[in-house]
């Protein structure tokens, strides 16, 4: 049994604290009071992974065992969840590749021909081969790519299915060979709350079409994203589920992580500060020092290319519901810290990737989005910090995309953001054309951009918080990006406080939702 | 005394339209109603001589007539009751036979024309007109302007009497006539021509050959141009005058006398004056000679000025501070005559004629009776500024400069050394590389030439002026204003003596002409044109290297050629790169067409289906991660708009296939193919330079388009044939030559930023497990 989680007030004895700031770390001294969000302590692994998986796969949730599900002849297709998650990448072999492994291997044993493997990549950049064969192994990879394993294509127009509606009316269309496939295996790593569950299969595989009824600005403003009982986004996907139950039998498998994203060398940013040793002080250091030193370049592709040594600590299979169920309760016992009613001011750093720039930039819209989308929805029951309270992130916020990768972000930065940064507007003026501009479709579908209208989700991720707050102030950021998204910078953490007293007043509560490791509070 | 005289009396005017013509058409129209005015006046384009005249009922002069009279009564006036002569003085109409008076204020005022301009103009122009007013049969009094400074270079005291010379104006008319085809046919001498391709072709090489036979034409019509103006003055100063305009007025001065005192006929057509019997009669002649005619001093109001005379542009500058000295001497007098003195005194000598054959002289300027020396002068014009500074656009106010006279040479030394650092500073600038820094050092030196270019222009035509050492006396235009009557003193009253320096100066000369140079509006930028969707087929081309994307042929190649090899192998490969580069850049300089085809060279034995499956592999990412997104952007509006949008480069059509989506039309270099693998040459020449000027014509004309709405962006002068043809031509991030052509023609330029831009992008290396590294592409030579 790990350390439970804990919430720390700042005294006189408390050192700095870590902070995260983009490719950066330093330690910050925080105001007496103020209140400090520690998680769990990481959770030991499973120990055998592989014989977790085949314990999953041999006796999982409502649902008989995978082996029984498998007949020669049939349509078999796994999906898998794409490289935004885990974060940071984790070091090989993937959780995912143990459990394609395992599920082919059945399916051969049996005599399943007909297999292909998919990569939910929904509106995200289509993975490059050496990102794919990362996440699917050595071993499946040079068996499947490129024919028989492959990106989901939102925008081919023959390799999508019409499910139907839900009783809501919302339109239900998926890739067309996992509908019509007679077994659809999920392959998923849950890191956070909001993924897994009825996300994988209706998100994961859709098309714009079907993922317009939830991501959109009115669904996003009521929805805590972690909170799923909470949250209208999450009621969505569970009716689009019902819908795709209907059609394909999908047979869940549920992989849930532990907090160990850094190596050993950087396990002091997992440790409490008060612990550190002296090794950690002087790693720490050296850390400082070499990023300092180190070209941009240098430092994007060192950062880049870090992988996280997570333990699996839980592998469930079988009908989505309760299979996600049992994964939300590992990830809540993983991240979740009680904490005491709300603060009119909420506090963290962020750091240098998201889910949208693995092996990319983490451009301004990035920023926002892992910030007011990601991070300020890091709670349960209600928000860390009060309506009406302020948000005071760290991170250089650099006017950096990767064209490539973003390009229509280039273009909503230039173009949208330059408009208006309300996200209702922005919706209703500018999606329709971004979503269906021939070469962003072009770029989607034949080189490794982004979908057209993903910035405009990043945009609509921070809805939630840009109607709670009535300020977010960016510690370091760049000036002119931060204007241009409508947010205001602070040169140090004392300034951007003195910025909030305009809203908050001068003797506001504080709560540092502590990051690294991921937090999440359960607000009381 | 000027009323009475002039009252029923026919007055023809010449140059009516001009500064000094239209102070005195006004104080006619004011003044003497019952003066009946004839106006010479040329047609102008499709503006007839009526029209003309018409015209400026509505302009400042007639301001304060027009509200006493109203603005209809106005126009009726200039409609019917001025008579109009269509015509001017190069080959004059037939006058009215029943003139009383003529003014003759026509006058081209540039002190350095051509020769041959001239004396067209101050000696042939006068000469014409005594010879229409013989063949008209009138024998009018004629008032023939001149100008002060006919003097010459002379100091001391001038007086109002027939110049002191023995040139013979008509052998000066035959040589002035002669020298343009002098200087025509000596401009087309092997050698000249062989020296202006020298030139052009270092500028142009790279736009073509048609584009540097345009420039090599440009430099020999305005070395024509240029010698017969170094011819005028030379001429001039050779003679003791300072430049070509006061030695035809000299000239023109003689030329009068002698016609209007019986002389036959001038040289220019000896055949008309015999076939129309023209009779050697004299008629009375007066010759007035204002100095340096500026802005008015009452009428028709305080201030009234016409466009920029001769001291404006050099005030403002001052008042600007860029004029940090000047040549001229503190103590000389600069002789500046209000310009409504000069109508009145015209018009009181027009009511006085002398005997025919007996003409009369008079100065109307202030340097005798009411000296203004250039030190009191330059203290007024300062202490004005000092009080009135000019406004900087965004620096706040100009401060103005303290003179210390330093000398002509001191002047000229300084001068000189500006010019040739400007030069230097040019010579260098043009020479680096391009980038942001690049073109701001540009846009300064382009400021500062303008500058020195200015001063240079100046120092040399006013120079004179401000040294002369000379007094024009005024006593005979004395003794005439002493003769007006009282009540005729406020309307005609032409006494320099009236004039207080300090008040005019500073109260009502330089108010004047800086007004207009007041209101600072920020600088306006060209912009670039918004894509508007047309009725007519609109094309929008893009050049793609420099411009789209930030890469080139070579970079391109190494993209294909080192994602083709494993890493072990990229040394050798980039070392024989380099060891072609300085054969390529040097080509480039001179060939962009060679240097393609030499470039491609490397592509022979490559495998075509291999190099396509390594653009969508490799060089597709590669490629679009060096494309400018604002250029993505621009090319995705015209396309809104439903423009045909070309990609039109000289990179290979395999490598641009991932911008293919972006275009109705890719035009790009194709490589030869046998047997499956590049041959090494191209499948047709390249279009570069002048051939994509050509191809958009031909192209525009098979899709109908209108080529004056159409779209062209480039960032090379190669590029400047093309960007002519089209109505809307862009220029993108450009090399220093065509920066240089953009600003002068005022054509938008656009800054697009690249990523990554500058470092040269690399492929990952061939995986060491694939089947057969370097196979696609065979080594090139």
């Amino acid at each position: 049994m790990s350390r439970p989680g804990m919430v720390l007030e700042v005294d006189e004895r408390t050192p700095p604290l870590l902070v995260h700031a983009g490719e950066s770390v330093h330690l910050q001294q925080f105001p007496l009071g103020t209140r400090v969000v520690y998680p769990p302590d990481s959770l030991p692994g499973v120990g055998d992974v592989d014989a977790a998986i085949h314990t999953a796969l041999e006796s999982p949730h409502d649902s008989p065992p995978l082996r029984e599900l498998l007949w020669p002849g049939m349509r078999l297709t796994i999906a898998f969840d794409d490289i935004s998650v885990p974060l940071p990448p984790m070091r090989p072999p993937d959780v995912r590749q143990r459990v394609i492994e395992a599920v082919l291997e059945q399916a051969a044993a049996i005599g399943v021909d007909d297999v292909e493997l998919i990569s939910a990549i929904a509106l995200h950049r289509r993975m490059t081969p050496e990102e794919m064969k990362a996440v699917v192994g050595e071993r499946v990879f040079r068996s499947f790519w490129p024919e028989r394993l492959r990106n989901h294509d939102a925008e081919d127009p023959n390799g999508l299915a019409y499910l139907g509606q839900t009783d809501h009316g919302e339109a239900v269309e998926i890739n067309r060979r996992a509908a019509e496939s007679d077994l659809l295996v999920y392959v998923n790593v849950t890191y956070v709350a909001m993924n897994g569950g009825h996300k994988s299969v209706p998100v994961g595989l859709a098309s714009y079409r079907s993922l317009q009824p939830h991501h959109n600005v009115g669904v996003v403003r009521h929805s805590a994203f972690n909170d799923p009982p909470q949250s209208a986004m999450h009621h969505s996907y569970q009716r689009m589920g019902a819908v795709v139950a209907d059609h394909v039998r999908v047979f869940t498998v549920e992989t849930t992580v532990n907090n160990d994203p850094f190596p050993e060398q950087l396990g002091f940013l997992n440790k409490r500060e008060w612990e550190w040793g002296v090794g950690d002080q002087a790693r720490y250091l050296a850390l400082r020092r070499a990023n300092a030193l180190a070209p941009t370049a240098v430092r994007h592709k060192v950062w880049q290319a870090t992988r996280a040594p997570y333990q699996i600590t839980g592998v469930n299979a079988g009908a989505t519901d309760p299979v996600h169920e049992r994964t939300l309760a590992t990830l809540y016992r993983q991240q979740l810290t009680e904490v005491d009613g709300q603060s009119d001011v909420l506090i963290f750093g962020l750091p240098y990737l998201c889910p949208y720039n693995v092996d990319s930039i983490m451009n301004p819209i990035l920023v926002m989005c892992l910030g007011l989308g990601y991070f300020f929805n890091m709670y349960r029951n209600r928000p860390l910090v009060r309506q009406g309270g302020a948000l005071i992130m760290f991170h250089p916020v650099p006017w950096e995309f990767h064209q490539v990768h973003h390009p229509s972000y280039v273009d909503f930065f230039e173009e949208v953001l330059a408009e208006t940064t309300d996200p209702a507007q922005i919706e209703s003026k500018f999606e329709a054309q971004y979503a269906t501009d021939p070469w962003y479709v072009h770029l989607y579908r034949n080189s490794h951009a982004y979908h057209g209208v993903h910035p405009f989700y990043m945009w609509y991720w921070g809805a939630k918080a840009l109607s709670h707050l009535s300020e977010v102030i960016v510690v370091g950021g760049d000036r002119r990006s931060c204007a241009r998204m409508g947010f205001r910078s602070a040169s140090t953490f004392n300034d951007a406080l003195e910025m909030a007293a305009d809203s908050v007043g001068h003797s506001p509560s504080l709560t540092y939702l502590h990051n690294p490791p991921l937090s999440m509070g359960e607000v009381r | 005394m000027i009323r009475e005289a002039l009252a029923g009396k026919r007055v023809l005017i010449t140059g009516v339209t001009g500064f000094l013509g239209q102070a005195v058409l006004e104080r006619v129209l004011s003044e003497l109603p019952e003066t009946r005015v004839i106006a010479l006046v040329r047609p102008r384009g499709r503006r007839s001589g009526r029209d003309r005249l018409v015209q400026l009922a509505d302009k400042p002069v007639l301001a304060r007539w027009r509200e006493r009279v109203g603005s209809h009564e106005a126009r009726r006036v200039l409609t019917e009751d001025v008579e109009v002569v269509q015509g001017d003085l190069d080959a004059p109409p037939r006058l009215p036979g029943d003139l009383d008076v003529v003014l003759h204020c026509a006058a081209a005022v540039a002190f350095d024309p051509p020769i041959d301009e001239g004396c067209a103009n101050n000696i042939e122009g006068p000469v014409n007109l005594y010879r229409a007013l013989r063949q008209s049969g009138a024998r009018p009094h004629v008032v023939h302007v001149s100008t002060a400074y006919v003097a010459g270079d002379r100091k001391g005291v001038i007086d109002e009497a027939p110049l002191a010379h023995h040139i013979d104006w008509r052998a000066e008319l035959t040589a002035a006539r002669q020298a343009r085809p002098d200087a025509e046919r000596a401009s087309r001498e092997p050698r000249r021509l062989e020296a202006w391709q020298h030139q052009a072709s270092k500028v142009h090489r790279k736009a073509g050959p048609q584009t540097t036979a345009g420039d090599v034409e440009r430099r020999r019509v305005d070395w024509v141009e240029q010698r017969l103006v170094d011819a005028g003055r030379a001429r001039a100063q050779s003679l003791g005058w300072p430049d070509v305009y006061t030695l035809t007025k000299a000239l023109g001065e003689r030329a009068a006398e002698q016609m209007a005192g019986g002389a036959t006929d001038g040289p220019t057509r000896p055949a008309d004056a015999h076939a129309s019997g023209e009779q050697a009669l004299a008629l009375p002649l007066s010759i007035v000679r204002p100095s340096i005619v500026e802005s008015a001093l009452r009428h028709p109001y305080p201030g009234w000025i016409d466009g920029f005379k001769m001291a404006e542009p050099l005030i403002i500058a001052y008042g600007r501070g860029v004029l940090p000295e000047f040549p001229g001497i503190p103590e000389g007098v600069v002789d500046f005559i209000p310009v409504d003195l000069v109508a009145c005194g015209l018009l009181a000598v027009a009511a006085q004629p002398p005997e025919a054959g007996a003409p009369a002289y008079y100065h109307i300027s202030s340097g005798s009776r009411n000296p203004l020396t250039f030190n009191r002068m330059y203290e007024l014009v300062r202490d004005y500024f000092r009080a009135h500074p000019m406004p900087q656009r965004d620096f706040g106010e100009a401060s103005v400069p303290e003179w210390s006279f330093p000398g002509r040479g001191w002047v000229e030394r300084r001068l000189g050394l500006a010019e040739r650092a400007v030069a230097t500073a040019d010579r260098v600038v043009t020479r680096l590389p391009r980038s942001t820094r690049t073109r701001g050092w540009m846009s300064r030196i382009h400021q500062r030439r303008r500058q020195v270019e200015f001063l240079r222009r100046y120092a040399d035509l006013y120079a004179a002026y401000a040294e002369a050492e000379v007094i024009y006396t005024d006593d005979r235009a004395h003794r005439l204003h002493q003769q007006l009557p009282a009540e005729e003193r406020d309307a005609f009253g032409f006494d320099a003596a009236d004039i207080d320096w300090r008040e005019y100066l500073q109260d009502i000369h330089c108010p004047s002409v800086t007004a207009p140079m007041r209101h600072t509006s920020p600088r306006v930028e060209p912009r670039t044109p918004r894509p508007e969707p047309a009725e007519q087929p609109v094309m929008a081309v893009f050049d793609l290297e420099g411009t789209l994307l930030a890469s080139n042929v070579i970079e391109g190649y190494l993209w294909l050629r080192l994602a083709d090899l494993p890493a072990r192998d990229w040394p050798g490969e980039l070392a024989g790169v380099a060891r072609s580069l300085p054969k390529y850049l040097a080509t480039e300089r001179r060939d962009r067409s060679a240097f393609l085809r030499e470039v491609y060279r490397r592509y022979a034995g490559a495998s075509l289906a291999g190099l396509q499956q390594l653009v969508a592999e490799e060089a597709s990412d590669l490629l679009l991660s060096r494309v400018s997104p604002a250029g993505l952007r621009q090319v995705r509006a015209h396309r809104a708009c439903g423009h045909h949008t070309v990609l039109l480069t000289g990179a290979l059509d395999v490598l641009v296939e991932p911008l293919r989506p972006l275009f109705d039309e890719v035009v790009a270099a194709r490589l030869g193919v046998r047997d499956g693998r590049c041959t090494g040459y191209l499948a047709e020449p390249p279009v570069v330079g002048e051939a994509r000027a050509e191809w958009l014509t031909h192209r525009a004309a098979r899709l109908a388009a209108d080529l004056r709405g159409s779209y062209a962006y480039g960032d090379s002068h190669s590029d400047l044939p093309l960007l002519e043809r089209v109505g809307n031509p862009v220029v993108v991030n450009p090399d220093p030559a065509l920066y240089q052509t953009a600003r002068a023609r005022r054509w938008p330029i656009e800054r697009w930023q690249h990523a990554g831009g500058g470092r040269v992008a690399l492929p990952a290396p061939a995986a060491a497990g694939r089947a057969a590294p370097g196979a696609t592409m065979r080594a090139g030579p």
